[in-house]
């Protein structure tokens, strides 16, 4: 009875619903794509969950690194006070409250912004790092095409013909090779995806 | 006939296709027990010796499963990433050097914490399991990606592993990684982070490579038929792609 329960309860649940979902996909005219979107809703809101289980992960992780002192507890400190500061304005104001879009407009998006400026230093010094690691023509060939596409997009006077030379290595050999890229991605995913609705891949089971 | 070639019926028989060898490989393979050989990705290949590296001077590897998560467009990717996992688990626990897990996307975070905890009770060590070495950081990709390190593996780890869904961000787990002075490796499936992790590290699995994980790492039986799967589709589609352009060409 428990390898019922453990094993082919959950292989039941999985496939049937993974198999409704996709047929509801396919026929979108039938009733089939009622069903599809009745589980696309459970999925939100089992996903509203995780994120609980989320936020407790964190107060757990870092509450340890703070009570054993470990290397770097102090952020973890200014996390968890962060943390519990946070979900104080939107609990009394609400999630369009002054307060919550303050704290939106004045923290998460300055350092958001900060963050992703941050990452054309990281893009660049990897760059660097490349020439200093790895010596060698196709590293070399690498960043000239670096190059050539930013000098490409730079109004320069005189080098107008960058802007051709860019459009065709973004056009043939980028797109060409982004295409056999995407090609082998959804090949990869088909059939990842059909191992799990077939029960060839169980993450949900136990045996 | 327009109808027959339809989208609908062109996703119906590619998925049954698939089907059809997925589980006629799996039917054949297990009657005459044929060998798999495939190209090797040292990148995915390689991880069982980093592990053995890692079991040598006591300190874990750190995996980092990216920002995707369940019920998103990006639900095969993470599944892809959790493979990495799955194929080095059982080895790290073994060692003892249980491996750092990072997500920025909660809904990873009770399947990766499950996959530790069966490999403890595999290896009989049930008691050892710590959920905590699973660390949930961010939900926003490039607050994941600069806190996946700092914050989620604060302790020395011989090797950063980013497996999963990843942009341009991941070039932060790289950049740490690089004035640590610890070992990079990457499986990703986006141009955004293969451009970020190419100059970065020699050691990367690109694009389909990534869903090859689980049978270069444990070479378990369902990942080589997959792989075998995907690779008979490719030439299928490559066929496919120079016999259209032959009739283009011919036809003007």
């Amino acid at each position: 009875m428990g390898h019922v329960i453990k094993k082919w309860i959950p292989i039941f649940i999985a496939t049937g619903s993974g198999l409704l979902t996709l047929a509801g996909y396919l026929f979108p005219d039938t009733t089939l794509s009622a069903y599809r979107d009745q589980f696309i809703e459970w999925v939100v809101i089992v996903a509203a969950f995780a994120l609980i289980l989320g936020v407790l992960n964190i107060l757990r992780v870092h509450s340890q690194r703070i009570v054993n002192s470990a290397e770097g507890w102090p952020y973890s400190l200014i996390l968890l006070v962060a943390a519990s500061i946070a979900w104080i304005p939107p609990l009394f104001s609400g999630p369009t409250g002054s307060m919550t879009q303050g704290i939106l407009d004045y923290v998460i998006s300055p350092l958001g912004g900060a963050l992703a400026a941050l990452l054309a230093v990281t893009l660049t010094l990897a760059g660097v790092r490349l020439l200093r690691h790895r010596r060698d023509p196709l590293s070399v060939l690498f960043i000239a095409v670096v190059a050539l596409a930013l000098l490409g997009t730079t109004p320069l006077l005189g080098f107008e013909w960058l802007g051709e030379v860019r459009a065709w290595l973004i056009q043939v050999p980028g797109m060409a090779g982004f295409r056999g890229l995407l090609l082998g991605v959804a090949l990869g995913t088909v059939v990842t995806g059909l191992r799990v609705i077939l029960g060839r891949d169980r993450p949900h089971s136990e045996l | 006939m327009n109808d027959f070639l339809g989208p609908t019926a062109w996703a119906v028989l590619s998925l049954l296709l698939t089907t059809v060898l997925l589980v006629g490989l799996t039917i054949l393979r297990r009657r005459r027990e044929l060998a798999a050989s495939f190209r090797e990705i040292p990148a995915l290949s390689e991880l069982p010796e980093e592990l053995g590296r890692a079991a040598e001077t006591g300190s874990p590897i750190h995996i980092a499963l990216g920002r995707g998560g369940l019920g998103s467009v990006d639900t095969v990717t993470s599944l892809a990433g959790l493979q990495v996992l799955e194929g080095l688990v059982d080895a790290a626990v073994s060692y003892d050097v249980a491996p750092v897990i990072t997500v920025g996307d909660p809904t990873l975070l009770p399947l990766a914490q499950d996959l530790l905890r069966r490999a403890y009770e595999r290896n009989e060590a049930s008691e050892l399991y710590d959920p905590g070495r699973v660390r949930f950081i961010a939900p926003a990709a490039t607050a994941y990606a600069a806190g996946a390190v700092p914050l989620g593996a604060p302790e020395d780890v011989t090797a950063n592993v980013a497996a999963g869904t990843f942009g341009a961000e991941v070039s932060f787990i790289a950049d740490i990684s690089s004035r640590h002075g610890t070992a990079k490796r990457g499986a990703v499936d986006t141009a955004q982070a293969i451009g970020a992790l190419y100059p970065a590290t020699s050691r990367l699995a690109a694009g389909e490579e990534l869903y090859a994980a689980g049978a270069e790492i444990s070479k378990r039986e369902k990942y080589v038929t997959s792989l075998i799967t995907e690779d008979i589709l490719r030439c299928l589609v490559v066929l496919a792609i120079l016999v259209a352009a032959a009739l283009a060409l011919i036809g003007s």
